[in-house]
């Protein structure tokens, strides 16, 4: 939270690229096809920037971890799983108030739909939990700061690529449609444009935040497995 | 004494590289313990292993009872963008601390320390003795039992330092058992009562400071005079050239003195010098450990 420039790359960024994309992508299509675009960019930004909050959470268990922090931490009775929830949670807070401000700005300025705002409210709680669940895990793994942004980097726009939120799936090769199936961007990307769109059946809701919830709690496993130093 | 803590054969490794071995020790309630050794000796992960904080090792470490624990890490591990109260009561908290318990032992603490006057201020506006003090006092604000501390005197200026001194005496009065880490050997004489001499991961020599000064370290005399010594003096024991007179590490001191004294006599000139020098721990520390330089 200390961290001002957090607010830079997870809302302005997002914004700036927003904004130029979608004039970018927009240009020379016709009503019509501009809002189907629109619907695609706008929670696929979203998506893609939400795992850049991998890196603040790895600098942060890093520096926890080089002021002696971490080891100060395990000589008290805090077991090992509170102390991870407590750096856990607070990116939760900042991952989500990121989620609903870039929605916010895709309705204020784009007039993108929200027909089942109930679901987009629960799918925006499932994708915090999944991503920050990743960078827990990402966290606890990583032994530098440049190692953290590395595979951040590989994490957030690996699969932004291949879950089809820079090219809609249906336009990649079929075995590349296969593989995006296995990025967790890709499931919740249809999710929000389902919901928004108003088109999200509760059994494809269902799967989305099982998928999710799976990944956000296998990270969080991940991160308990590995010792307290 | 009663015994506090026992290590029996401890054993630790990195990987394949192996930093404790065979670490067996005796501690007794309201003792102060020092830990001495070079860099990379392995005295941060014993104290680690005490703490609790590394659990993946083999050997026994058995408390005689129920022993709340302190530990002053070596780093200054503390939240800078907020204030001292703030990280007291933050770890007051993980300390079980709450309420009006909690109130009044920042309170104290910070009494203690001697920080009541900058308790809102951030930490990060904070000299380097004042962080270190504030190190010391989210340790023990618990009222522990065991305090451990690992080099808590690093890099702060003498009135911080006859400070944390002073809290270390009031921690002994108080019935306190202390294991103190330093590289300093004239703190750990004028702190602790015994100390353990570890080095390449293992304890080369432990006891009470008298015991061990009295087993390793050669009584020596200093000599400043006019003259250079004259070749007989190596009789006595080696000699070396120190601060412009000369060092004579000898068994029979006094026979050393009197042979100076007769030298100068019949030279009829000026003994600046002639002093017994009491052996301290840092000769012990160098004929134990050697003086090689250490990574």
């Amino acid at each position: 939270m200390q961290d001002r420039g957090i607010w830079f790359w997870a809302i302005i960024l997002p914004i700036i690229f927003t904004v130029l994309f979608i004039s970018v992508f927009t240009s020379g299509l016709n009503e019509t096809e501009s809002r189907q675009v629109i619907l695609s960019i706008v929670p696929g930004y979203t998506v893609m920037f939400v795992f850049f909050i991998m890196i603040s959470m790895a600098e942060s268990l890093l520096k926890d971890q080089k002021i002696g922090m971490v080891a100060r931490i395990a000589s008290t009775p805090l077991s090992n799983h509170f102390y991870l929830l407590g750096k856990w949670i607070p990116y939760m807070y900042i991952v989500f108030i990121q989620i609903v401000i870039l929605l916010l700005f895709g309705k204020a300025v784009y007039d993108v739909p929200m027909e089942q705002p109930l679901l987009l409210m629960m799918l925006a709680i499932f994708l915090t939990f999944m991503v920050t669940g990743i960078g827990l895990a990402l966290s606890v793994m990583v032994k530098t700061t440049n190692m953290g942004i590395a595979l951040t980097q590989v994490i957030a726009l690996g699969g932004a690529l291949l879950g089809g939120l820079w090219v809609p799936v249906d336009m990649m090769p079929e075995f590349l449609q296969a593989v995006s199936r296995f990025m967790p961007q890709y499931w919740a990307h249809q999710g929000f444009q389902d919901a928004m769109a108003g088109t999200l059946k509760m059994a494809d809701f269902m799967k989305v935040s099982l998928v999710l919830l799976g990944i956000g709690v296998a990270g969080f496993i991940l991160a308990l497995l590995r010792p307290k130093q | 004494m009663t015994r506090l803590l026992t290590l029996n054969g401890i054993y630790k490794n990195y990987g394949k590289k192996t930093v404790l071995s065979n670490i067996s020790l005796q501690v007794s309630k309201g003792i102060c313990l020092g830990l001495v050794g070079p860099n990379g000796a392995g005295k941060s992960t014993l104290i680690k292993i005490i703490a609790s904080i590394i659990q993946d090792y083999r050997g026994e470490l058995r408390f005689s009872d129920s022993v709340r624990i302190g530990y002053v890490p070596q780093d200054i591990s503390l939240e800078e963008t907020v204030s001292a109260k703030d990280n007291l009561q933050f770890f007051g908290r993980l300390y079980g601390l709450s309420g009006k318990a909690l109130k009044e032992r920042i309170s104290e603490v910070l009494k203690e320390i001697g920080l009541e006057k900058r308790e809102k201020d951030k930490v990060q506006t904070f000299s380097g003795g004042m962080k270190r003090r504030l190190n010391i006092g989210c340790a023990i604000l618990h009222e522990p039992d065991l305090i451990i501390m690992d080099e808590p005197t690093v890099g702060i200026d003498p009135q911080s330092r006859q400070h944390i001194f002073q809290m270390v005496d009031r921690f002994r009065e108080a019935g306190k058992t202390i294991i103190y880490a330093s590289h300093y050997m004239e703190e750990i004489e004028r702190l602790c009562d015994e100390a353990a001499f570890i080095d390449h991961g293992k304890i080369v020599e432990n006891g009470t400071i008298q015991q061990i000064l009295q087993k390793h370290a050669v009584p020596s005399i200093f000599v400043k005079g006019g003259n250079a010594l004259p070749d007989k003096i190596n009789e006595f024991g080696s000699v070396a050239a120190k601060n412009g007179g000369y060092i004579v590490q000898t068994n029979r001191p006094l026979d050393a003195m009197e042979f100076v004294l007769q030298f100068y006599k019949e030279k009829n000139d000026q003994l600046e010098r002639l002093e017994l020098v009491q052996p301290i721990l840092e000769d012990v520390f160098f004929s134990l450990t050697g003086k090689e330089l250490r990574d």
